[in-house]
């Protein structure tokens, strides 16, 4: 006896687009947030290592954000805090407001550790050589915190691809939501959620192999063929600088 | 992918002359560089400078000795305001810099002193992220507002000063201890300071490459640039100090001008020289 009909794989191709559409949203949602998230959190941390009231201030923050739930996140943006300030944001910036509160703490925490990773006789040797504090952090403490806060951030972004399967709540067409439709057609609710979790596999996928790129790419000297290739003008206009230097020794 | 061989291109390049800088170095006999007059340093309770005078003159090779904590590197840092002085008068080419005996005489600030001051580390300090040329061409185009070629051009003859020309497109992790401390005096050297500190630029090294740092510093003292040096190598002290300072528990127990190594009086620094010599 045969409760269910047979499981029918071919679904998942013939609504790939809904599917693939769902996903982009999901994308597009954590990728704005990332870079909202990485600003914000990067600010955090600096108010985190400053002075009491501001350190006390960007502490409470990041203790309170990061124990909320992405679930209450989007609702409470999307639902409570449109209510008070009077705004109706769009299902789109909702989400991205309520990951970049959540992962702005996060950051925080990451870009704190990296900055207090990096020596200090760095910070002393570029405003020995008379440039602004600014400057120095901005060309010398910044970049090589960055690079030891990239892989963790990379975790984060996919943390929030994940997470934006709970704003299904707020309608936002995601892969989640786009999958709920399926099944309210197809009633096929293991090969539909398969896919999804297949999609969400992938992302993470994609996300760990471009962020090992980066990471590749910021290492110094540079590794592997993307660098390469980033570098190929550079390192022939500085063997070309070396040439010309060294042939005026003689003179 | 080219493979060079650090070591074998190294002795390709000569240490030549430092161009360019003999001219912007002050000759001796222009007047004094630093004055420092009841420099104080406290952290907390504890008094590691305790009221200093030393006056470094223009073309002058101060060298600074003395025990551990004796206070000589905190001395040396006061001097571009990395540690900032607790009381005293810090002038450096006639400017104030301290808190000086007037209040009312406006302060210079710390990024115009900067300017005026080079500094080389124990530790190298060199930019890891950046390249032998990077690390020059950053306060080149940063400091000194030099565009981005003619700021390579002037970095790659830093580096060809100190030997290190082949190595302009390594990275510090890619160059010896050695290499990267004579990197960071081209750094220094390039923005055309009027004084040059240096903080036991040698502990740091490997016994065997403390020669080629040496032979760089010696090479800047030639040129006449203004020098203060605090190091534990006394026989290169000895030999380039025009004034050698001893010091012990944050104050200056005896300095003197050359021969000092052997006409020095006070018991205590004949003592640390015949331990150290």
């Amino acid at each position: 006896m045969k409760i269910f009909a047979a499981y029918d794989w071919g679904l998942i191709w013939e609504n790939r687009t809904a599917l693939l559409d769902g996903l982009l949203v999901a994308l597009e949602v954590s990728a704005v947030a990332l870079v909202l998230s990485v600003g914000v959190g990067l600010i955090l941390a600096l108010l985190r290592m400053s002075a009491p009231p501001l350190s006390w201030l960007a502490a409470l923050y990041v203790n309170i954000f990061r124990g909320v739930p992405a679930l209450v996140s989007v609702i409470w943006v999307y639902f409570g805090l449109s209510l008070v300030i009077g705004v109706q944001f769009s299902t789109f910036q909702a989400g991205v407001i309520a990951l970049t509160l959540l992962y702005s703490a996060f950051i925080a925490e990451i870009y704190r550790a990296a900055l207090t990773a990096i020596p200090k006789g760095q910070r002393e040797a570029g405003l020995a050589l008379g440039m602004h504090p600014v400057r120095v952090f901005v060309s010398v403490t910044l970049p090589q915190a960055t690079k030891i806060a990239i892989p963790n951030i990379g975790s984060m972004f996919i943390g929030m691809v994940k997470d934006t399967s709970t704003f299904t709540v707020i309608g936002l067409t995601e892969v989640v939501r786009v999958t709920q439709n399926l099944n309210s057609t197809y009633f096929q609710p293991f090969v539909l959620y398969t896919a999804a979790a297949a999609l969400y596999v992938a992302v993470a996928f994609l996300i760990d192999f471009l962020f090992r790129a980066v990471e590749k790419v910021m290492e110094s000297p540079p590794r592997g063929r993307v660098a390469q290739a980033i570098t190929g003008r550079k390192r022939r206009r500085i063997g070309a600088l070396i040439e010309r230097v060294s042939a005026s020794q003689s003179a | 992918m080219d493979k060079q061989q650090p070591a074998a291109v190294a002795m390709a390049d000569e240490v030549t002359g430092i161009p360019g800088l003999d001219a912007a170095a002050p000759r001796p006999g222009t007047g004094a560089v630093v004055e420092m007059t009841g420099i104080r340093k406290s952290f907390g309770d504890h008094e590691v400078l305790c009221g200093v005078d030393l006056t470094v003159e223009a073309g002058e090779h101060v060298v600074i000795f003395g025990p551990s904590g004796s206070g000589k590197s905190t001395l040396l840092r006061t001097i571009n305001l990395l540690e900032e002085p607790t009381a005293g008068s810090l002038k450096v080419l006639g400017r104030e810099y301290g808190h000086g005996k007037d209040p009312d005489v406006p302060r210079g600030k710390p990024v115009e002193l900067r300017r005026a001051v080079g500094m080389v580390f124990q530790q190298f300090n060199l930019f890891p992220h950046l390249t032998a040329l990077e690390n020059i061409t950053l306060p080149l185009k940063r400091v000194a507002k030099i565009k981005g070629r003619e700021a390579e051009e002037r970095a790659a003859h830093a580096l060809r000063a100190v030997g290190l020309l082949r190595h302009a497109a390594h990275f510090p992790r890619e160059m010896s201890g050695g290499q990267q401390q004579r990197v960071a005096i081209a750094r220094a050297l390039s923005l055309d300071p009027k004084v040059m500190l240096f903080d036991e630029p040698t502990s740091a090294l490997d016994p065997e490459l403390v020669g080629e740092v040496l032979a760089v510093m010696r090479k800047v003292a030639e040129s006449g640039m203004t020098m203060v040096v605090v190091t534990h190598e006394l026989g290169f002290a000895r030999e380039i100090g025009d004034l050698s300072v001893f010091m012990e528990d944050g104050a200056i127990v005896e300095s003197g001008p050359r021969g000092f190594f052997d006409n020095c009086q006070n018991p205590r620094t004949k003592k640390f020289i015949s331990a150290v010599l």
